[in-house]
């Protein structure tokens, strides 16, 4: 019960609602086993990892399995109704929307991205979208141009080449890091979009690494590199001596992924997220707002194959947004919960799923 | 007529393989077909792949509906496939050639088993084992010490983790091989006042000469198709053809292994469809090397022969 005391300090609203809607009521009835399969994501494979261990704990008869494919499978999966959950870092793209009007994303937590380098001797550093696109187009080749110069009076930059460093494999990290340039660089919202993998312009010497762990590795091991890196490893990047930029926002400044910016971020847009919770959070226009900001989603398709299965899924998802965005899941993986105005919204949802 | 049912069963069961063969070359040439139509022999000659924007609504080109600016070129990956495990034979066949003679001459015959085990038992690592000393080790000693960037990750990177993989293939078949040439030819050639060297190198290589071509084979066969390990340490280069060992590269099989995930997010369908085609594309390459080692290894064969 030491969830329940946490949340009981912490008094998150949410849980009021949920119970408003009748269904924790519901959680608790359930006795009969329906198997439910969750896939996708791998960054957010831990948290719900941590879920389902701690909700199978107090729902007997829960039985839900999870495997980690990455965020295209699991929408793709849970479209062909392969999967019950499908975990994504980005939501359902307008297209597959059109072509399958029943499938929801609903955000299940916050995520944001840092953006990492490994320069000898610097520890503040100011980049910006036209920057990091500059170096991603291979346009910007040396520490010490003129335009990283600019954004960083203070600091004496080396004159040494830049690494630049991307996802070889298809990844929302990829998704949200270029989302931020096709926002603040129009070149780059010209040409290269935004996608889970885009068709990286050849520069020699950039790296392609695999998984968020393979981008540590290769920004730890080569100097002069610039990396983005998924909030979760927030830990293991400080570790290895990587500094974390500060990103310019579309108010004009500097600001480091915190707990303040990224919700600055979140906040800004809750009120104006559509019923069906497909918004970016990327480069809001509040003064605060950390730019690489992002919702975890679900992707369920809401005509389940037998109403028992989707009074499962209802149960575990009203779950998540509630009880299982508490600090005691969230911190651990660097996630911030849903304000509580997006969880009214992913519980009307959630509702919809038959 | 009589029936025999042990007959019928095994040739049942016999048709079982060339069937999933089959099915599995008629499957990618079908769900391919109409990436195959769409690129047509651009694919094999263009440097530049971009899966298109698949957030936008898709366009149509040539009557075919397609992410906006999609374009699959693999000529890269062909490439680096190529090279990576052709560096990989060049490493590993002198390697593995030491090993086995070593094995087979040098060592005392009670500690043979142990060590031809331990050489075997290389053999079975998983390649994600070797992927990670790749990324752990090899990976900054070159950057460190060999490459004039500082950026280890790349084709001498894959080449190496690739030769360590498929070392232990060669040797081992190999080594059978060098036990099995009869006593009497080693026999009869120190008889006749040969050296060591001269028994091994002149008795002895020229009798497993297409068992060795046929472990390269085997080898190549691995190299070629491995995924995991390449794709931990290749640096995955993309649209830019390698220049120089310290180059980054992508290997078919660990390029779509890569992009297969973010292809599943065309409306479309026509990246899956791509990769699919890219897939075959690998099929033929180690079907044509697998044919050609067979007539290689058959020739080798003739020639002994006529020796004998």
């Amino acid at each position: 019960m030491n969830i329940l005391n946490k949340l009981r300090r912490t008094g998150v609203a949410a849980l009021a609602i949920a119970s408003l809607a009748g269904v924790t009521g519901t959680a608790k009835a359930q006795t009969v086993s329906v198997p439910l399969i969750e896939s996708g994501s791998s960054l957010l494979y831990p948290l719900f990892n941590d879920w389902v261990a701690a909700y199978s704990a107090d729902h007997p008869g829960a039985d839900i399995t999870t495997t980690s494919t990455g965020s295209g499978a699991g929408i793709a999966q849970a479209i062909k109704g392969l999967i019950n959950i499908g975990a994504s870092d980005a939501y359902v793209s307008d297209s597959l929307k059109a072509q399958n009007p029943s499938v929801l994303s609903i955000p299940l937590a916050i995520s944001s991205q840092a953006v990492n380098y490994n320069l000898p001797g610097v520890k503040n550093l100011n980049l910006s979208g036209p920057i990091l696109a500059g170096i991603y187009e291979g346009k910007i080749t040396k520490w010490n141009d003129p335009a990283i110069a600019a954004a960083n009076p203070s600091v004496t930059l080396p004159g040494h080449v830049i690494i630049p460093i991307h996802r070889l494999d298809g990844s929302g990290d990829t998704f949200i890091f270029t989302q931020y340039l096709a926002a603040s660089d129009a070149g780059w919202a010209s040409t290269l979009k935004y996608g889970t993998s885009v068709s990286w312009p050849a520069i020699s010497g950039e790296i392609g690494a695999k998984g968020n762990s393979g981008m540590l590795s290769a920004a730890a091991a080569n100097p002069y590199s610039v990396a983005y890196i998924g909030i979760s490893y927030a830990d293991k990047v400080a570790s290895s001596g990587l500094g974390t930029a500060a990103l310019l926002n579309k108010a004009g400044n500097y600001v480091l992924p915190t707990q303040d910016t990224i919700t600055a971020a979140a906040e800004s847009v809750a009120d104006s997220t559509p019923a069906d919770e497909r918004i970016s959070m990327i480069f809001t226009d509040a003064p605060n707002a950390y730019p690489i900001v992002n919702y975890e989603y679900a992707v369920v398709n809401s005509s389940q194959p037998a109403s028992a299965i989707a009074e499962a899924v209802r149960a575990f998802l009203s779950w998540a947004i509630t009880e299982g965005n508490a600090p005691s899941f969230m911190t651990k993986v660097h996630f911030l919960p849903l304000p509580a105005t997006v969880v009214a919204l992913s519980q009307a949802q959630i509702a919809k799923i038959q | 007529m009589k029936i025999r049912p042990f007959r019928l069963s095994v040739f049942a069961l016999s048709l079982l393989i060339p069937t999933a063969l089959c099915a599995v070359v008629l499957f990618l040439v079908i769900y391919s077909g109409q990436a195959i139509m769409f690129n047509g022999l651009h694919f094999l000659t263009d440097v530049n792949w971009n899966l298109g924007d698949m957030y936008d609504d898709p366009v149509t080109v040539h009557g075919v509906s397609v992410p906006g600016g999609a374009e699959y070129g693999i000529l890269v990956f062909i490439v680096g496939t190529l090279v990576s495990s052709g560096l990989a034979i060049l490493i590993a066949v002198p390697l593995s050639i030491g090993a086995a003679i070593f094995l087979s001459e040098a060592v005392p015959g009670k500690i043979r088993p142990v060590l031809s085990m331990l050489v075997e038992l290389i053999a079975v690592v998983p390649s994600v084992v070797f992927g990670l000393w790749g990324i752990a080790v090899l990976v900054p000693f070159i950057g460190h010490h060999l490459s004039p960037t500082g950026n280890g990750y790349g084709l001498l990177a894959s080449s190496i983790v690739l030769a360590l993989m498929i070392t232990p293939i060669i040797a081992s078949t190999l080594l059978d091989a060098l036990l099995q040439v009869p006593k009497e030819n080693r026999e009869s050639a120190f008889a006749l006042g040969a050296t060591h060297f001269e028994v091994v190198s002149k008795a002895m290589m020229p009798m497993v000469r297409a068992t060795l071509v046929g472990g390269i084979v085997l080898a190549l066969g691995r190299a070629l198709g491995e995924t995991m390990a390449v794709l931990m340490v290749s640096g995955g280069g993309i649209n830019i053809l390698p220049t120089s060992l310290f180059s980054p590269i992508s290997t078919i099989a660990s390029f779509v292994a890569g992009q297969l995930d973010s292809a599943e997010a065309d409306p479309t369908n026509m990246s899956v469809r791509a990769l699919s085609e890219v897939a075959l594309v690998l099929f033929l390459i180690t079907l044509a090397v697998n044919a050609s080692a067979k007539l290689l290894a058959s020739g080798a064969l003739n020639v002994r022969k006529r020796q004998s």
